[in-house]
């Protein structure tokens, strides 16, 4: 259980609520909610957009495709442990 | 491949090279050591391209047997398959980066410049390992339940060489 209550996306600012627009856009896939991730990173927007500015720059295609940065990015969620 | 990579990191790192230079379970000497090996080391070299075999490796040979199953198992996780062995490479140094592998980081480095990946290459496997090593910290610490399993189909494909189901 999250230690944390996470907001409803009605719950915040229309600034906000775009950047859950952007999160459905990458993941192409309509959630119920934004994901528990958006919402978090979505209290201090100064914090969460850059940070998820600073994913898609990472996760775009390159020298590695975006499928190859998703393996990268389950193995280094999986030695962290990391059930999310 | 993650695990593999691991257990081979965890030996290097734990007893090939100690802290101030020492081994403390010293690796075989290639020079003097036993013939029963010669095939095997000689394997590995070309494997990695390389004119020495890495202490790790060394170090299992203190048991030829043990050695050329590690040896085995590490051969057909890194070989190019369905993955090329370049992805393979980013992916274990991903792992290593992660797991601050003092032996892992440079050698899988290494393996992915010589496989050809650039600054660019390995600046976005960087990228990719610590954006994912501050999501998932965040996710950790204020326990957040997954809620992105449903985004894509199960995936029923069978592990290599297997059959399905």
């Amino acid at each position: 259980m999250p230690t944390v209550r996470l907001r409803d996306a009605s719950e915040y600012p229309e600034p906000a609520r775009k950047l859950f627009g952007l999160a459905r856009s990458w993941f192409n896939h309509e959630f119920k909610e934004p994901a528990a991730m958006s919402r978090v990173m979505a209290w201090d927007l100064e914090f969460g957009g850059p940070h998820g500015r600073a994913m898609k720059r990472a996760m775009g295609p390159g020298e590695f495709t975006r499928a190859e940065k998703e393996m990268v990015a389950a193995v280094v969620s999986g030695v962290n442990a990391c059930s999310y | 491949m993650v695990g593999i990579t691991n257990a081979l990191n965890v030996v290097a790192d734990g007893l090939a090279a100690a802290p101030g230079g020492g081994a403390l379970l010293p690796p075989v000497d290639e020079a003097t050591a036993d013939p029963q090996l010669a095939g095997l080391f000689a394997e590995i070299r070309a494997f990695y391209a390389r004119p020495d075999v890495p202490a790790v490796f060394r170090v299992a040979a203190r048991d030829p047997g043990y050695a050329a199953d590690l040896w085995a198992a590490t051969r057909r996780a890194f070989a190019d398959q369905r993955l090329a062995r370049r992805l393979k490479e980013a992916l274990a140094f991903a792992v290593s980066l992660t797991t601050r592998s003092a032996f892992g980081t440079p050698f899988h480095l290494g393996e992915m410049r010589r496989l050809g990946v650039t600054d660019r290459g390995v600046l976005e496997v960087v990228g990719v390992t610590q954006t994912f090593s501050s999501y998932t910290k965040i996710a950790d610490t204020l326990q957040l339940e997954s809620d992105m399993h449903d985004i894509a189909p199960v995936d029923d494909s069978p592990a290599p060489g297997g059959p399905r189901p």
